[in-house]
């Protein structure tokens, strides 16, 4: 089978060359679900603000670029730890490398009780089916646009299977490290929790070196009845990287998932969630903690779908905007007929740090049944005028007062995450990203 | 220590002061008194350095320097402290490092090191002691949740912390009951001495009877009307602001 030559000379740069990516690769046990994939994201191209979802993201400069795979790198050209104060004194459980998308498996990590690592093409040749199981339908939704293209190319990808209740967390570093200004990544996960199961999962993205490839993560999320995870998204690449990642999680009966979307670097953001409650009684909160910086642009979109009775979702979103950054917090919740005794719950807000800076909220509900429990609001503004002075009333220098203001405002954010080291870790990192970090260290 | 002459301030385009006048030394209590809408809790602020206040004429000094020239941290150094009518409620920055953070901007400006951390929660824990205070608001963010009364004993306990030169006390005594009451008026006794000062903003004689004022004033239609000892409060509580404006006109 081969897909039949979609893209023309007037087609966009960009897609001519992930369909030449696409027509080099060797098929594969996943490739229907890859083909059909690629179809899909040929037919309907890049996303444009046309798209409902992309209204304040144009990739135009993007289109015009022909994109490269990313290299295959061993872990011994990697040096993450030089750059990683994140990681410093964090506890784990295992930490599992992914260069450019390809994993970097360690043979100890097998040796771990409670979960299991393994490469995606790995078991996609011992058992296709079940890996097919975690590949979604295409789907035309233009939040999911690259997430088709991800299907399709990614090159292998980390599944973890947990399969006990782990008391330390596991980190997967994503190291982004080209060779040249066109490179493009697909890493993807998939994690895969067994009945009952709890896990805390940080997914780190750097970057290394003086290139850095077009980033198109996407992690596959499967909750089964009981399970427990909280899931970190941490992104940390340099000013002028792209990134275009996915999360999608799929909820059994019980289940519960926290999950934290970080953005503490990166030149374009664009942090997708899809949440899919898809049985009763099971529970997402989600946490978005948005630094805007410099020209940072930040694009996040969150949809959660509930779709049985008593299911319950929380998006808290905190975005903070200073220079020429700007942040998008755009949130749906989708009700769906049946579903009853849905809570629901969107808190977004957003601080603007500079008058150049811009922030755009847009909670959004679409409810198909009665009896359900939605809530939702969103502000933005500046630092409250009456806070400032009255901790200048009580002697603080401005600089402190506003970097304590700011740190304060990421406190429900913060607050949520229950892994304490993971916390402070976190909380470090963002604090060098404010103004005054030295100052507010001492605060903590 | 503290001279205002004639001190007129605009808030959002209104002239709210209209040329105050008022000498406090070191070692005195005064206690501002007037009706409500008067231009006391803006002139408390005015002293404390609110820049959205426009001083539009006059002067205030302040151990012989000039106050307005200071911006609001400067003046908190330099020793100057206002008890918030209504304290601002700041979640997640906690109650105690603000006071931490305070005093320590205070110490540096005298040149003197930073307090020690166990030094500090020792002081701390004996004022809130002295405040009736449960140390359970050590670990709250600042006036978090706090009720009305709890937001007033921690304005004191921040002052009794910083150790001003001059406390501007606005409406601290209101809404709290006659046990808080005695409890604030202890702390802010506690910081009678000749080197200090503290001004009352009140709208009740009852604050008086505990603090014992050296001098009371009369503010109404932004200008201070009257002026007098401790008996001038008790003939207010007895004959109203009405009667204070009645007499100056006749």
């Amino acid at each position: 089978m081969s897909v039949g030559l979609q893209t023309s000379s007037a087609s966009p740069a960009a897609l001519r060359s992930f369909e030449a990516q696409w027509r080099a690769r060797a098929a594969d046990a996943l490739r229907p679900a890859r083909e059909q994939a690629m179809q899909r994201f040929l037919k309907l191209g890049l996303p444009s603000p046309r798209d409902e979802t992309w209204r304040y993201t144009d990739l135009r400069a993007l289109a015009a670029q022909s994109f490269v795979d990313a290299p295959h790198k061993a872990r011994g050209e990697i040096q993450p730890h030089a750059a990683l104060p994140l990681l410093d004194g964090l506890p784990l459980s295992a930490t599992v490398l992914m260069v450019n998308g390809y994993p970097s498996l360690n043979p100890d990590d097998a040796a771990i009780n409670g979960i299991e690592i393994s490469s995606i093409n790995e078991l996609s040749r011992l058992d296709p089916s079940n890996m097919l199981r975690f590949l979604p339908p295409a789907s035309d939704a233009d939040q999911r646009r690259w997430v088709l293209l991800n299907t399709a190319l990614f090159r292998d990808g980390l599944y973890l299977k947990i399969t006990q209740q782990l008391s330390t967390p596991l980190l997967i570093l994503h190291v982004s490290a080209g060779d040249g200004a066109n490179d493009v990544a697909h890493p993807r996960v998939i994690i895969d929790a067994c009945p009952g199961s709890s896990a805390t999962i940080i997914e780190h993205h750097v970057a290394q070196g003086e290139h850095t490839p077009l980033n198109n993560s996407s992690t596959h999320i499967a909750l089964a009845r009981d399970a427990r995870l909280e899931h970190y998204r941490v992104f940390a690449t340099d000013p002028g990287a792209t990134h275009f990642d996915s999360v999608d999680i799929h909820q059994d009966q019980g289940s519960e998932c926290k999950q934290f979307t970080i953005v503490l670097g990166g030149g374009l953001v664009r942090a997708t969630l899809e949440g899919n409650l898809r049985q009763r009684g099971a529970a997402l909160d989600s946490y978005s903690l948005l630094v805007g910086h410099q020209n940072r642009h930040v694009d996040c979109v969150n949809i959660v779908t509930h779709g049985a009775p008593d299911t319950r979702s929380r998006q808290t979103a905190r975005a903070i905007a200073s220079d020429f950054s700007r942040v998008i917090f755009n949130s749906k919740v989708i009700v769906n007929a049946g579903a009853v005794n849905s809570d629901s719950q969107q808190s977004c807000r957003g601080l603007l740090l500079s008058p150049t800076a811009e922030i755009d909220t847009r909670p959004q509900l679409e409810i198909h049944t009665d009896e359900v429990k939605c809530a939702h609001g969103a502000t933005t503004g500046r630092l409250d005028p009456d806070m400032l002075f009255y901790m200048l009333s009580r002697g603080l220098d401005r600089a402190t007062a506003q970097s304590l203001l700011v740190f304060a405002f990421l406190a429900d954010v913060l607050t949520g995450m229950s892994v304490s080291s993971a916390r402070s870790a976190i909380e470090n990192a963002l604090i060098s990203q404010l103004p005054d970090s030295q100052l507010l260290r001492r605060f903590r | 220590m503290l001279e205002i002459i004639d001190l007129t301030v605009r808030v959002a385009g209104k002239e709210i002061l209209k040329g105050v006048n008022l000498k406090v030394n070191a070692g005195e209590v005064h206690a501002i008194m007037g009706p409500n809408g008067s231009g006391k809790s803006t002139l408390a602020q005015v002293l404390a350095g609110r820049e959205d206040y426009e001083v539009t004429r006059g002067s205030v000094s302040f151990e012989g320097r000039d106050l307005l020239a200071l911006p609001a941290e400067e003046r908190a150094r330099a020793g100057l402290f206002l008890g918030f009518q209504y304290p601002v409620e700041i979640p997640g920055v906690n109650n105690v490092y603000l006071l931490k953070a305070a005093l320590n901007a205070k110490r540096k400006c005298a040149g003197e090191p930073e307090v020690d951390a166990y030094d500090f929660l020792a002081l701390i824990k004996q004022k809130m002691k002295l405040m009736q205070m449960s140390e359970a608001f050590l670990t709250r963010g600042v006036n978090e949740g706090f009720s009305g009364g709890e937001k007033k004993r921690n304005e004191v306990l921040q002052m009794l912390v910083l150790e001003p030169k001059l406390a501007i006390l606005d409406e601290t005594d209101s809404g709290l009951d006659i046990d808080a009451l005695k409890v604030v008026s202890m702390g802010v006794n506690s910081l009678r001495d000749p080197k200090r000062a503290v001004v009352l903003v009140t709208h009740y004689q009852r604050l008086l009877d505990y603090v014992i004022p050296d001098q009371v004033h009369v503010l109404t239609g932004g200008r201070i009307v009257k002026s007098g000892d401790k008996s001038l409060a008790q003939e207010l509580e007895r004959r109203g602001y009405d009667w204070v404006l009645e007499s100056r006109v006749a």
